[in-house]
């Protein structure tokens, strides 16, 4: 007797079952993520805001989208924390996107809009009367892309010269104001001890190519021509800044001993962070230190001032990073989405957002408002964005590839392998092919 | 005759059966796999960036591999890995399984201690080896400082960072170890009784039974360890990463694996077409590398039933 577990016609039956299943669940696996949200239960246009911020950054956020759907007849907001950027992008790849609005970077922007993948935002900020004029021009500038606009600031990142109080008085140095000044300030408040090695740093670098590309600005440089955007990494003013580094940091006290205390570090904005341990007096950074610090290291004695420059008339200089929110082309609520973009840049959203986050607004009419009183040494980065020597990388095509190869030639003098002239020279011939 | 009509009916049906119950295997593997596969082919001769449609650009992607310094650096650097990480690996390996099969007291501990760290998921293994070759508080310097020995500043100088991508991947060598270990306990044991009869010492038992038994093991071994390595994306990805999520490739792209670099150009640089004729590149160069191990087996692997 031969045992089956089916009779062929039940098992043919069965089959076609288990094809079926196969079939429905592949394809509802290829749909999943491709679909928007549609009208809501409540009759509203259901936009979905996908966002990169986690935690207690996407609390605060989920409270500004509260607040939204609250004033809302029209439109409901559905806000999902995905800090995941290849899904982000991988989503926008799709014919039907599975979100109507998200964050990035203001780097990002002209890249993306190459690229068709952002909504042009002009109509929907003169329908949903958004004043433009009103944001600091260096983030507006990022988020141009062939005179159109392609994502608007919802907050943004100045960097100042950042120093421990106490180190600095102990030294008898005064916050610098010029680069010798600066010069003076890294020899004094270095110190080397047996065998040499380094036991506090005069200037620490919580990101060395952004600690280098601000400076640079601060020597009168610019690292794209801001006519094109095209890179220009041997400018004077760019090469005169690796190399102040190059002779106050990296050959003053050798570039071996430099790494090897920078290498012991603790992780940064931790509790163990050099800057707020002592370990570094001075260090060029951005306006989030004072949450942060305010956070994990509150009896600190610390100060902000704005950035040495080479020469008065270049006081003022800075460097300007923005997080964007922009609607992917493939969206399928754009105006729905349009109009939370607008409530999000306007003071309902922007304010209690960059509040909750000690971020910046990206709107000049609100560098003065009370709201950001109580963050310590907030002022000086608010100050920061009403000079017009305020600048930004530029968000042009093969932006990423010039920022990897960029940091790769700061990375060779902070070596000691290349000096800035050679480095920057070289690079220069290598952006020149860019696109090519 | 007749007969035969039922048979090839009762067969179809079989075959029906067979390949519905196959067919979530089967539908997906050609949706998520094959159809991608082949796709990727057609895109290493396009100017593609994931979103617009993909512009034919000839060869054009394979010519630019043969000026992208970066390329070539990521490549020395892989073939530096395999060619130091896959002979070392075999190395410790079989003086390992050699150790983990000697007849003394609590060695079923010992066996499990050297399995663990492939257990250990490789981005805490990665943190974990961070913070041991921290150049300041990390244990590995401190022992060699207490040694006399010179402390290296590991992650930071070029050829220690490199060092420091082989020593991570070499830390889950347990795996290949206990496959040996098995293959070390089905040597017959009367062949070592006989060649200790007449008059074999330990080098030439090792020489003349255990290696060429243990051939057929290590020609798989090189060949899984060779196509790890050429692939090696998690460790350098992980000791190299910087503040911020910010992925960088250690000082001086030391750790700029080709696998690193490949993803990158993907999704980085957007550059789908590149990224997809390096990973032709990579595949047709794996399988060379593969058969040419296999083909090189005739001269060294000893098969007891062939």
């Amino acid at each position: 007797m031969r045992f089956t577990l089916f009779r062929p016609s039940t098992a043919a039956k069965y089959a076609v079952v288990a094809a079926s299943a196969a079939l429905v669940v592949t394809t509802a696996g290829c749909s999943s993520g491709g679909e928007s949200a549609g009208q809501g239960p409540n009759g509203k246009t259901e936009v979905t805001f996908s966002y990169l911020w986690t935690g207690p950054e996407a609390q605060a956020l989920e409270k500004v989208i509260a607040s939204f759907n609250a004033s809302q007849s029209q439109v409901e907001v559905k806000g999902v924390s995905n800090p995941d950027m290849q899904k982000q992008l991988a989503s926008m790849s799709s014919a039907k996107g599975s979100f109507d609005i998200s964050d990035g970077f203001g780097n990002q922007v002209g890249s993306w809009a190459s690229k068709g993948v952002l909504e042009p935002l002009d109509q929907y900020i003169s329908d949903d009367h958004v004043d433009t004029a009103d944001f600091v021009p260096a983030a507006m500038g990022q988020m141009k892309y062939h005179n159109k606009t392609y994502a608007l600031p919802i907050a943004v990142h100045s960097f100042e010269l950042l120093y421990n109080k106490k180190l600095l008085a102990d030294a008898g140095v005064t916050p610098p104001k010029t680069m010798d000044e600066l010069a003076s300030a890294i020899k004094k408040l270095t110190k080397v001890g047996a065998g040499g090695n380094i036991t506090q740093l005069g200037l620490g670098n919580p990101d060395l190519p952004t600690s280098i590309t601000t400076l640079g600005y601060a020597f009168g440089g610019d690292w794209n021509d801001p006519s094109t955007g095209k890179p220009t990494p041997d400018k004077p003013g760019n090469v005169q800044a690796l190399d102040f580094y190059a002779k106050n940091v990296v050959q003053a006290f050798g570039a071996d001993k430099v790494n090897r205390f920078v290498g012991g570090f603790g992780p940064y904005m931790s509790a163990q962070d050099p800057f707020q341990t002592g370990k570094v007096a001075m260090e060029i950074d951005g306006e989030w230190r004072s949450a942060s610090i305010t956070s994990t290291a509150p009896t600190m004695k610390w100060g902000v001032t704005q950035i040495p420059v080479a020469d008065p008339s270049l006081a003022g200089s800075t460097q300007l990073t923005t997080s964007t929110l922009f609607i992917p082309a493939n969206s399928q609520h754009k105006a729905a989405a349009a109009k939370f973009l607008a409530y999000m840049v306007g003071k309902d959203g922007m304010l209690p957002f960059t509040r909750a986050l000690g971020n910046l607004p990206a709107r000049t009419s609100m560098l003065d408002n009370p709201i950001y009183n109580d963050l310590q040494n907030f002022k000086p980065f608010l100050d920061s964005l009403k000079s017009d020597k305020v600048h930004a990388l530029s968000s042009a095509p093969g932006g990423s590839q010039y920022a990897t190869d960029l940091a790769s030639a700061i990375d060779s003098v902070n070596r000691g392998k290349a000096s800035a002239q050679q480095a920057l020279s070289n690079l220069a011939t290598k952006t020149a092919k860019y696109g090519q | 005759m007749a007969s035969k009509r039922p048979v090839a009916k009762a067969r179809l049906r079989n075959s029906l059966v067979g390949l519905g119950f196959a067919a979530p295997f089967i539908v997906g593997f050609a949706v998520f796999i094959a159809y991608p596969l082949v796709a990727s082919v057609g895109y290493s001769f396009t100017d593609f960036n994931l979103f617009q449609t993909p512009t034919n650009i000839g060869l054009a992607n394979y010519q630019a591999m043969l000026h992208d310094d970066r390329l070539i650096t990521s490549i020395k650097n892989t073939l530096l890995f395999a060619g130091v990480g896959v002979p070392l690996n075999i190395g410790i390996a079989l003086v390992g399984a050699h150790l983990l099969n000697l007849p003394v007291r609590g060695q079923p501990l010992y066996r499990a201690m050297a399995y663990l760290p492939t257990i250990v998921p490789v981005v805490v293994g990665a943190y974990l080896w961070r913070w041991l070759l921290n150049p300041q508080y990390g244990f590995v310097d401190h022992l060699l400082r207490m040694a006399h020995l010179p402390d290296p500043n590991w992650l930071l100088e070029p050829g220690w960072a490199r060092a420091a991508v082989i020593i991570l991947s070499v830390w889950t060598v347990g795996g290949t170890m206990i496959v040996y270990l098995a293959g070390l306990r089905e040597v017959p044991k009367d062949l070592y009784e006989a060649a200790s009869l007449d008059g074999a010492g330990i080098i030439g038992k090792f020489r003349h039974i255990t290696w060429p038994s243990l051939t057929p093991i290590t020609l798989f071994q090189s060949i899984v360890l060779t196509i790890a390595y050429l692939q090696l994306f998690a460790q350098p990805y992980l000791l190299a990463q910087s503040r911020l999520n910010e992925s960088t490739a250690g000082p001086g792209d030391s750790m700029l694996s080709y696998s690193m670099y490949l993803f990158q150009s993907a999704f980085v640089n957007l550059k789908m077409g590149y990224a997809s004729a390096m990973a032709w590149v990579l595949f047709l160069f794996t399988m060379l590398l593969t058969f040419a191990l296999l083909g090189s087996a005739r001269k060294w692997v000893h098969y007891v039933n062939g």
